[in-house]
């Protein structure tokens, strides 16, 4: 066998693999971490260290698994810290605070630097509503009633980040017990739960071969499908319901390792982040927007319908109270219960 | 089955057991790397959340019901698989047509298909917008479905395998005197294809029960399996305390049904013969039909949804297939293979091992699926807690594909050694052969083309996604499973093409994989020859 006269060179050559290079620094990012390879070349350029990006699962699994590692740190510096999880991350002692100087247009608590910034929100399929010739709803209330039966499908809170922004924006919204009524009564509407935002978009969407026209998705969505579209669409074929209480309007942000190394290299990769190149690569990479305001917006953001003024969210209480609403999320629509 | 008491039977394990390094280090080699990669982490885990450790998570009737649905669930696709399967492997493994390698080569895909992508397939057939004129999306019908997509090839090839190693001369017999081939199957075929079955229906219930992508994307959070939860308990709430009761309860059920596989596999364990029937034409149109029906069957199970996958890949357009030239996707590639053969050679030794040992005691041989035992999203965790200096290393990551691939060849070695005709090599030793040598000569070319079936499967694994997805990554080993879940996890109908282009490039990869492993050699040519020519010949052909 051919495999077998190949492995000891292979398993050599991997195993001298990380032994190739002198310093390094150790990010810690969720898996929709993307920028352009020339940028990451640059700052290991300018810093002379070496990047080395480690991707741990979503955002509150890359939290967690932080947190179970704050003995032996596995990491220098993280991004990917959101206003959702940052109170858990503080509380947790995790987080080394930094905060550099410079004008943003959003900022976190806790020592962790903002980066970009984006909105959870419902994204509408257009053509499904021309050709059924229904109006939008004009509230989350109206997605109750018996027009807009078996027309929403969410990613589940328990297993996905924006599943659990849109449940901590209704709850900010209209107060929990007013927001479980209602997640009660879209329950009994037909609503369906996907397990993620992949599989809600991607298998029961109307625009890609479902048969539900409203998806909890993002904001930039929309221009997303401009830019990723075969033949350059002028339009997008799908926009932003923003309603009451169901926007979530995130901030994303990086912060120094309690514990980890490279210290100097880090505060530089993070100030990195918030440089103009960077600012202006994410929007099109990560798909949020800059927190700089100097970044100028990328054009295709125009077949984005930016949400308007939404109430900043409430970090404490999603740190506090978010495993309490994900278990009775679960229980009202999984289980039928109250 | 008197088999098992043979003498001769025992005599020819005996002269096995002479090579089997019984105490050398070689021996520990899987034991060694199941304490270091599953035991010591899930230990871990457990005792980080033991302070908070409490069955109450398991009064809770939901969670109960989801346990027993799980049950359901997995015992049904068992039966499913079982009532289907043996007859289309009958007559994969009698009928000769045109093309039936690669078909055997073929059916072995769905393993290796993201599940996402999987279930865009499915969707295009009877989805809301599907060519069917149907709607299945969130029925169990469709979940069904996506059940025995996933798991009929697992029954099948081992069907295939065993029904193909039934003794010419046992059936000759049977067949002179005057048994009707339906007596035939029962009183000769059937139980020497028992022991095969028994270790695909065991894996099919521990996939199922553990955690069933498809069945769950395609039905609904309804149908959710307790896996998810215990992953969202893990990576979602760190209540590590209910996680790890809720975890020893489901090894408790996983462990029984692994220990009850390796109970029935001894128990049916018999030495056989080495007298390959070749598959000829089906003769009459009895046959024809069946065999027309079997392949029908395993299109419409197997084969559509991959198809529709090409099929929406083909209509994606020439713009979608420049994909396959970006420098991400040729890293990808080259990862997915250079991954792929170190993952299968550390499987291989692992395999090798552990099947030689496995024959000594039946927790031995239940620790074979020790892998698909545990929870993979615990395993994960108590890695990061046990190593976490080592969890960004490429070494873990491999281990994790071997760990998750090699299985797959220990239960099919261990399978052919239960079977493996003592005269051989007692033969071969008599005549002045080291037992070195006649293990090499006669033993290994017996066992060789089971142990080429554990890699292909193997290698499928290594291909898909499985849990590795859990464990920490770098962008610079991307697959290309991973790449076209990075590709589906934005918006845009490029991305949605690309995925599909992908994925048609992941089957066309996977399938090289399966026709290099599965290249006969010439021996095996020689002797299948040789099987076509006499059926009643029994000497192995030497090279």
């Amino acid at each position: 066998m051919f495999t077998k006269r190949l492995l000891p060179l292979a398993l050599v050559a991997a195993g001298l693999a990380p032994f190739a290079h002198a310093a390094e620094l150790r990010v810690l990012t969720h898996d929709s971490f993307e920028l352009p390879k020339p940028l990451i070349a640059q700052f290991e350029k300018q810093s002379g260290v070496k990047l080395s990006i480690i991707k741990a699962g979503d955002a509150g699994a890359m939290v967690n698994k932080l947190i179970l590692t704050k003995a032996n740190p596995i990491a220098d510096v993280a991004f990917g810290i959101d206003n959702s999880l940052v109170g858990k991350a503080a509380a947790a002692g995790v987080i080394e605070p930094y905060a550099p100087a410079g004008k943003v247009l959003q900022s976190l608590p806790d020592g962790v630097v903002s980066v970009d910034y984006g909105y959870v929100t419902l994204n509408i399929d257009k053509a499904w509503f021309a050709k059924n010739g229904k109006p939008l709803p004009t509230s989350l209330d109206a997605l109750t009633t018996p027009a807009y039966k078996d027309l929403l499908v969410v990613p589940n809170p328990a297993t996905s980040s924006p599943g659990l922004a849109f449940l901590s924006a209704n709850v900010q919204g209209m107060g929990e017990d007013k927001a479980f009524a209602f997640w009660g009564k879209l329950r009994d509407n037909g609503v369906k739960v996907a397990k993620g935002w992949s599989e809600a978009y991607y298998t029961d969407f109307s625009r890609n071969g479902g048969s539900r026209p409203i998806v909890v998705s993002y904001a930039t969505s929309p221009a997303a499908e401009v830019f990723y579209s075969k033949t350059k669409l002028t339009e997008s074929p799908t926009a932003n319901l923003n309603l009451p209480g169901g926007v979530f309007q995130q901030v994303e942000g990086a912060a120094l390792i309690k514990g980890g190394g490279e210290r100097a290299a880090a505060k530089q990769f993070i100030d990195y982040l918030r440089s103009s190149p960077v600012q202006q690569a994410l929007q099109t990479t990560m798909w949020m927007y800059p927190v700089n305001p100097a970044a100028a917006i990328d054009p295709v953001f125009k077949h984005a319908d930016k949400p308007g003024a939404v109430p900043a969210a409430d970090s404490k209480a999603i740190a506090s109270r978010g495993q309490q609403w994900v278990a009775r999320w679960t229980r009202v629509v999984l289980k039928g219960g109250q | 089955m008197g088999g098992a008491l043979d003498p001769r039977g025992a005599q020819g394990r005996a002269v096995i057991e002479r090579f089997d390094p019984k105490r050398t280090a070689l021996t520990l080699l899987p034991l060694l790397f199941l304490a270091v990669v599953v035991v010591a982490p899930l230990a871990r885990l457990l005792a980080e959340g033991w302070d908070h450790l409490s069955a109450n998570i398991l009064t809770d009737a939901y969670l109960r019901w989801r346990i027993v649905w799980s049950l359901i669930q997995a015992a049904v696709t068992c039966v499913l698989t079982l009532l289907l399967g043996v007859p289309l492997a009958w007559a994969l493994a009698r009928f000769d047509f045109a093309g039936r390698t690669l078909v055997l080569r073929l059916l072995m895909l769905p393993f290796v298909m993201p599940t996402l992508v999987a279930g865009l397939g499915v969707l295009a057939l009877a989805g809301p917008h599907g060519v069917l004129p149907f709607n299945g999306q969130d029925t169990p019908w469709l979940l069904l479905y996506g059940n025995l997509f996933y798991n009929l090839p697992l029954v099948l090839r081992a069907g295939v395998d065993g029904i193909a190693a039934v003794p010419a001369s046992r059936l000759a017999a049977a067949r002179s005197l005057g048994a009707t081939p339906w007596r035939t199957f029962w009183r000769v075929e059937w139980p020497a294809v028992r022991p095969w079955l028994a270790s695909a229906l065991c894996l099919v219930f521990l996939y199922c029960f553990s955690g069933f992508g498809l069945a769950l994307l395609l039905g609904g959070q309804r149908y959710a399996t307790v896996d998810v939860e215990i992953y969202s308990l893990v990576a979602y709430e760190l209540n590590l305390g209910d996680a790890g009761a809720l975890a020893l309860a489901m090894m408790a059920i996983t462990g029984a049904a692994a220990l009850g596989y390796a109970w029935v596999e001894k128990r049916l364990a018999a030495p056989g013969k080495l007298e390959p029937i070749a598959p000829r034409k089906p003769a009459t149109l009895a046959e024809r039909a069946w065999l027309a029906v079997a392949l029908l069957t395993l299109l419409t199970f197997s084969g559509a949804p991959l198809i529709a996958v090409l099929g929406r890949a083909l209509m994606a357009g020439p713009d979608a297939w420049a994909v396959l030239a970006e420098p991400d996707t040729l890293a990808a590639l080259a990862n997915s293979g250079r991954f792929s053969l170190i993952a299968l050679g550390l499987a291989s030794v692992l395999g090798v091992t552990h099947a030689l040992i496995a024959r000594r005691s039946l927790w031995l041989r239940g620790a074979v699926f020790l892998p698909f035992i545990v929870s993979p999203v615990c395993v994960a965790f108590g890695l990061l807690l046990l190593y976490p200096t080592w969890t960004a290393s490429l070494a873990l990551l491999l281990s994790a594909y071997a760990l998750f691939a090699y299985p797959f060849i220990a239960k099919a070695l261990a399978a052919a050694l239960d079977a493996l005709p003592a005269s051989q090599p007692q033969a071969a030793q008599s005549l002045g052969a080291t037992p070195w040598r006649a293990f090499w000569r006669v033993s290994w070319p017996w066992l060789l083309p089971a142990f080429r079936r554990g890699l292909a499967f193997a290698a499928a694994t290594t291909v898909g996604e499985f849990a590795v997805t859990l464990f920490l990554s770098r962008p610079e080993w991307m697959t290309l499973t991973t790449l076209i879940y990075q590709r589906l996890g934005r918006p845009g109908s490029a991305n949605l093409d690309a995925a599909l282009v992908l994925s048609a490039l992941l089957m066309l990869f996977a399938l090289l994989a399966f026709v290099l492993i599965e290249w006969p050699s010439p021996l095996e040519r020689a002797r299948r020859a040789l099987a076509g020519r006499a059926v009643a010949a029994t000497e192995l052909p030497h090279a």
